[in-house]
């Protein structure tokens, strides 16, 4: 018996074998997570938008290089931006936001129009890529500029306590890494 | 691309450092001189031996716990993508490592006291090397899946957790028969580390969470340590891309290995003793020891905490803000909250202690021509302890690993065939398989000495679908103790 099991243990040594194999799948692996992560977020209160009279009481450009960093930029396949407008204030509002190039020019633009408190919350989905907006617009980004119209008086107060107008942003994005 | 096919093949053929040091066919194996590595006081049978340079012993392992090359390459007509994220990314936890080892004798040899013929006295280096990645399971599913569908879930940074070094050794051992019943060893060693990375113990996490004010928050709290030693060297030579850079290299590699790399110091110790006239017990502990690290040093060290709901504008307060850096102002807030530091201190590393102990008895045509009277201190001749018929009993290897001590118990048989032949088989348990089948050959034909040992032989049925792998050879000449 200890022979047999021997000889079974050297023959399966002697003919050992492998299944074929195909090492060329590997080509076909995908890769491809979401992202997500806040990009803004804009607060005022509003005696600052009363102080500043009826019209623009906001208006600023600042440098956001995050959909063209080279990890976003080479790898995007489409992406949704998330907008949500909060007004407790007593005034109508509007937010602009204007996304541009390394040289000024705009390459898209969002713009909010709300009502005074009480105004539900507003949001917005603004899609990226295959059956949305161009991905150039993202990939082209390097400056973001808000702008924020008081299109109401300015003199009402609201009776929310603490009245603001908000907006919150986020996106999330699809990666191809492989 | 070819490379990183490569990388991964090797990776998923291969490895597992935890039990790919056990060498339970050598073990106790003491026709085989190489089994003085295993247990400096093993039954030396021996006058002198002499392994032929490069020829005397070699062994590579590798393994996987849960995954082989045949999950995720056969040809099966599944689409590769849903293999992987069957089979890799949620069939794969923390716990499983990827990992090999290897050892190559350069020289070893070992003669008998003529003074004191009780004393046998033995010498040698070897290279040897392995590495041992635990598989990043969290880090894994962030790169396959992103953060979008695991808010709250935190991505653990514990779960980076590797190391890997080669190292050679250069050492010497007495062997010395007390009495009948008892063999005791003990071997110095100096070691010379060619390269070591690791990166262990570490902590932290990532988590995407609904945000305070904003829609989401990101947090990163993170205390993670890669140290690395004699890497640096290495990479610059491979980057310089010269027509000498495979000469710098292997020049570099050298001098590393003569006692020009990081200096260590480590001890093994073993016994064996005869319990009675058929039954033995042995047992060694192997690598205690360290390196001191001092050239050629770089740590990597990311420590620190931060949370953030992306730029944040704030009415009024910001209102006579005119700096529109407002991006990279969030980005060198965020370099200073948890800096990427590195630095060039110097460490130890302890060596992996590694334990062995065994039962063994020994039945059939046994001829003792010595009692048991604990006075006999002549060594032990090549007659006495080779007529055994056959033996059988259990060994136990515990190494000491970074996530705690790993065990693998064996139950063996060995059998002699005549004067020329040892044959030995295991069957070996641990928490990678329950079916690991060994076979060990043993040839003597005259003063030459040839021995192969082959771990996880029903793995070659098909061995893509094999977890493990693992093969010893070697060559030696010696001559016998006279009786």
């Amino acid at each position: 018996m200890k022979k047999f099991v021997c000889h079974i243990i050297l023959i399966s040594m002697i003919f050992s074998c492998a299944d074929d194999q195909d090492f060329n799948q590997f080509d076909d692996l995908s890769v491809e997570p979401t992202l997500a992560s806040s990009i803004f977020y804009f607060e005022s209160d509003e005696t600052t938008i009363n102080l500043a009279g009826p019209g623009a009481f906001y208006a600023q450009s600042f440098t956001f290089e995050a959909f063209n960093e080279a990890f976003i930029s080479d790898n995007i396949l489409d992406g949704i931006i998330t907008y949500e407008v909060e007004n407790t204030t007593s005034k109508e509002l509007q937010i602009t936001i204007d996304f541009l190039d390394v040289d000024g020019n705009i390459l898209d633009s969002e713009s909010f129009i709300i009502q005074p408190e009480p105004a539900p919350l507003l949001e917005r989905q603004i899609a990226y890529g295959a059956g949305g907006r161009s991905l150039d617009i993202l990939r082209n980004t390097t400056d973001i500029r808000v702008n924020g119209e008081n299109l109401g008086d300015a003199v009402s107060t609201s009776p929310q306590t603490e009245p603001k107008i908000i907006l919150r942003s986020s996106a999330e994005f699809r990666l191809k890494l492989r | 691309m070819r490379n990183f096919k490569l990388v991964v093949f090797t990776i998923l053929m291969g490895m597992v450092m935890s039990y790919a040091q056990n060498k339970q066919l050598l073990y106790d194996f003491y026709e085989i001189p190489q089994s003085l590595i295993l247990n400096p006081g093993v039954k030396t049978p021996y006058k002198w031996h002499m392994g032929i340079p490069g020829l005397s012993g070699f062994s590579f392992q590798a393994g996987t716990r849960d995954l082989s090359v045949n999950d995720l390459f056969a040809q099966d007509g599944i689409d590769f993508t849903t293999k992987f994220r069957d089979k890799v990314i949620n069939g794969l936890n923390q716990n499983d490592d990827f990992g090999y080892s290897g050892q190559l004798e350069i020289f070893n040899g070992g003669f008998r006291s003529s003074k004191r013929p009780s004393d046998y006295y033995s010498f040698g280096a070897y290279g040897e090397g392995f590495a041992s990645i635990f598989w990043p399971k969290d880090l894994a599913v962030l790169a396959f899946e992103g953060n979008a569908s695991n808010l709250n879930r935190r991505f653990n940074l514990s779960h980076i957790n590797q190391q890997g070094e080669a190292v050679s050794v250069l050492h010497f051992g007495i062997n010395r028969k007390i009495n009948d019943r008892w063999t005791v060893g003990a071997r110095a060693k100096i070691y010379s580390s060619i390269y070591e990375f690791k990166s262990t113990d570490n902590e932290g996490y990532f988590v995407t969470t609904q945000g305070d004010d904003n829609i989401y928050r990101n947090t990163l709290v993170a205390d993670v340590t890669m140290r690395t030693s004699g890497i640096e060297e290495i990479l610059d030579i491979i980057d310089e891309n010269t027509p000498n850079t495979q000469a710098d290299l292997a020049s570099l590699l050298l001098k590393r290995s003569l006692l020009g790399g990081n200096l260590g110091l480590g001890f093994d110790f073993g016994f064996t003793h005869k319990l009675n006239e058929n039954a033995f017990l042995t047992a060694s502990l192997l690598d205690v020891g360290f390196i001191y690290h001092s050239g050629d040093i770089k740590n990597y060290t990311l420590n620190g905490a931060a949370s953030n709901e992306g730029v944040e504008i704030r009415l009024p307060e910001d209102l006579t803000n005119l700096n529109n850096d407002i991006w990279q102002d969030l980005i060198d807030d965020f370099e200073r909250l948890i800096p990427l530091e590195t630095d060039d201190k110097t460490y130890v590393s302890l060596r992996p202690i590694k334990l062995n102990a065994s039962y063994r008895y020994n039945f059939g045509q046994y001829s003792a021509k010595s009692k048991a009277c604990d006075c006999e201190t002549k060594p032990v001749s090549k007659s006495e302890d080779f007529d055994y018929k056959n033996a059988l009993g259990a060994h136990l290897f515990v190494i000491n690993r970074p996530r705690g001590p790993q065990a693998a118990i064996t139950a063996f048989y060995q059998k002699r065939i005549g004067k020329v032949l040892a044959l030995k088989t295991t069957y070996t348990a641990d928490r990678y398989t329950l079916t690991n089948i060994g076979l060990g050959l043993n040839l003597q034909a005259g003063p030459v000495n040839f021995y192969i040992l082959g771990d996880n032989i029903l793995g070659y049925q098909n061995i893509p679908a094999s977890n493990y792998a693992s093969l010893q050879f070697g060559f030696n000449i010696l001559s016998w103790n006279s009786n």
